[in-house]
């Protein structure tokens, strides 16, 4: 950098209008000396030759640096501008002589403070997202997109998390349905003229209840057939809805094995118990026991308030109970 | 030494001042640029990151106001919600079964009541199908007056229900808007001769006649929630009446006024019932 010193700012004027002075000086004197010796002469023109070959290079030379000092003043200033503006700081930086930088600690802090809000930021980002996943356990949730919402009904039945439905509505008067995933025999169409335009949060927590029952019938015919077949004398039938299931099966009471015949019918569609049951003998199978309608009116009893996996446990268990009393 | 030597020896020392010169600031523009390249790159990644905050503000807001509207929605207001995935609990059977153990917390209120929900969410993936079930529940209510939920919530803890919890909350909450806003109604219009003795909150109604002391009906009004998580209002009718108007209640009208009542129920609906019950009781006999 000292270098740099050695160019005051007189120097480029003194240079210019001197070297203009001293040239024509050179050639006063040089017509003064015509007269003398070649030899003198002949010197003293190379000399001249190489005092103006220098001062071009000079002057090239000058040209030179100020474009340089010009370009990376520029640089520095551009520099200087952005970090300005951007709150960073590149430490490294080369210093260009003359040209200072206010140091701002403001900018520092500036800087960290702007990190630290995108850290608050995040989390609540992430928060907010976890609230909004968290409504699929209240069994409604739902994303809210440009003037469109889509409703997730999330369906359980006691602690087994199930299927889930959506709504698609669009937002818009009249309020309207525009996909949804309901199945069709879910009467979606008349809980939608009841509610609709009036009360979409009753539309929803009414097509839950019918959801929810729904999925908790068919759990519960789909349980009797995958763990409690052994007990099947048939096949289960069941309707779409689930609402009206009938089997025949066969139970072990003491040393005797009974048949029965169930139909159960569950006429409140938003419940997953059946509100008529009728317990028979199966076609073709001949009167066994006398014991047999003590155990018909039971069963009956117990497909009323139980589940019906837990009407069929209760079987298994008493079964096994004899086995270990027989055993014992 | 001649002038010209001098001039010579001057414009030497000059020129080679200006070379070094030069080479030092070609140097310095070598670093200043390559600093200027550096952070255009680094403000670039920079002005990425102010896009970003920008982007993760707005993206805020937009969460902000999806969830104003869910809860608005739903009507239950979730406050505070922390997911743990026991990591302990987490194993992979040999037969490629995934079992994930997580618990969540989960607080909030649905109107007056708050709740604050403990449950464990076991997955269980299989090749063929992913299951969740909710192997325990734990729910603590506020205010505990309401002895109906506090019954069904441990019923709903007994069968960890999760999703019938809340949907018998809602059911309950609106049932008991709609109590309230009822008896508030009757207070209104017959000031006179309708009586909340326990607040507008609370499931009884009395109803008076002023030229009738010592006659009371009173309302019982309770929010029932059964097995199944259904909600639904019980109405009763109790008299209260002195020793000697009941020994000449020849036809039993009092005695009988609650099955009445009930029958009134079924065929006009909760509020025509009261109504009529309301106004018969202070026509002059």
């Amino acid at each position: 950098m000292e270098s740099a010193n050695s160019l005051c700012p007189g120097t480029e004027c003194k240079g210019g209008v001197l070297a203009h002075l001293e040239r024509l000086e050179a050639q006063m004197n040089r017509s003064n000396r015509k007269s003398e010796e070649p030899t003198v002469r002949e010197k003293e023109s190379s000399l001249r030759t190489k005092i103006r070959e220098l001062q071009q290079q000079r002057d090239r030379l000058r040209v030179e640096v100020k474009q340089w000092r010009a370009r990376i003043g520029f640089l520095w200033v551009a520099l200087a501008v952005l970090e300005l503006f951007s709150g960073l700081k590149l430490r490294d930086l080369p210093r260009m002589p003359g040209l200072k930088v206010k140091e701002s600690s403001a900018k520092e802090d500036s800087s960290k403070t702007t990190l630290s809000e995108q850290e608050v930021l995040e989390k609540q980002w992430r928060n907010l997202k976890a609230i909004l996943q968290a409504y699929r356990f209240t069994g409604l949730s739902g994303k809210l997109t440009n003037r469109r919402v889509c409703v997730y009904i999330s369906t359980a039945f006691e602690g087994n998390l199930l299927d889930s439905y959506f709504v698609d509505l669009a937002i818009e008067k009249p309020l309207r349905i525009h996909h949804h995933s309901i199945p069709a025999f879910i009467p979606l169409e008349k809980i939608a003229t009841a509610y609709l335009q009036t009360d979409v949060q009753r539309l929803l927590f009414s097509l839950s209840e019918y959801l929810n029952a729904y999925v908790g019938r068919k759990y519960q015919a789909d349980q009797l057939e995958s763990d409690f077949c052994a007990f099947l004398t048939g096949p289960l039938q069941r309707s779409a809805l689930c609402n009206l299931l009938s089997f025949t099966y066969k139970v072990e009471h003491g040393t005797q094995a009974f048949s029965f015949s169930a139909r159960l019918l569950y006429e409140d569609l938003t419940a997953a118990l059946p509100t008529g049951v009728t317990v028979t003998r199966p076609a073709g199978v001949e009167a066994s026991s006398p014991h047999w309608e003590e155990h018909r009116a039971s069963h009956e009893m117990l497909f009323r308030t139980k589940t019906l996996h837990q009407a069929f446990a209760s079987f298994s268990k008493e079964t096994e109970m004899l086995h270990l009393n027989l055993v014992s | 030494m001649d002038p010209e030597t001098r001039e010579l020896r001057a414009l030497e020392e000059e020129v080679a001042a200006l070379q070094r010169e030069c080479r030092m600031l070609q140097n310095l523009e070598e670093k200043t640029s390559g600093a200027w390249k550096s952070f255009k790159k680094f403000s670039q990644s920079d002005s990425e990151e102010w896009e970003s905050l920008k982007d993760l503000r707005s993206q805020l807001g937009h969460l902000k106001s999806e969830l104003s509207f869910l809860s608005k929605l739903t009507g239950f207001n979730i406050r505070n919600y922390s997911k743990m995935e026991d990591i302990g609990n987490t194993e992979q059977t040999e037969n490629d079964t995934k079992k994930v153990l997580q618990r969540h917390r989960l607080s909030g209120n649905c109107n007056m009541v708050t709740f604050q929900l403990e449950f464990e969410v076991l997955e269980i993936e299989t090749k063929e199908k992913k299951s969740s079930i909710i192997t325990d529940l734990s729910i603590i209510m506020e205010p505990t007056e309401y002895s109906e939920l506090s019954e069904f919530a441990s019923r709903a803890e007994e069968k960890r229900d999760l999703l019938m919890f809340f949907r018998s909350l809602h059911f309950f909450v609106e049932w008991y808007e709609y109590r309230e806003n009822t008896f508030k109604h009757f207070k209104e219009r017959y000031p006179d001769s309708v009586y909340l003795s326990e607040g507008t909150c609370s499931h009884c109604m009395e109803i008076r006649n002023a030229r009738l002391p010592g006659f009371e009906l009173v309302i019982v009004w309770r929010i029932q929630i059964d097995e199944e998580g259904k909600v639904f209002p019980k109405l009763d009718l109790l008299t209260k009446v002195p020793e000697q108007a009941l020994e000449m209640d020849k036809n039993r009208v009092i005695e009988t006024a609650p099955l009445s009542f009930r029958s009134l129920l079924g065929v006009l609906g909760i509020e025509a019932a009261l109504d009529s019950l309301i106004r018969l009781f202070n026509t002059d006999k």
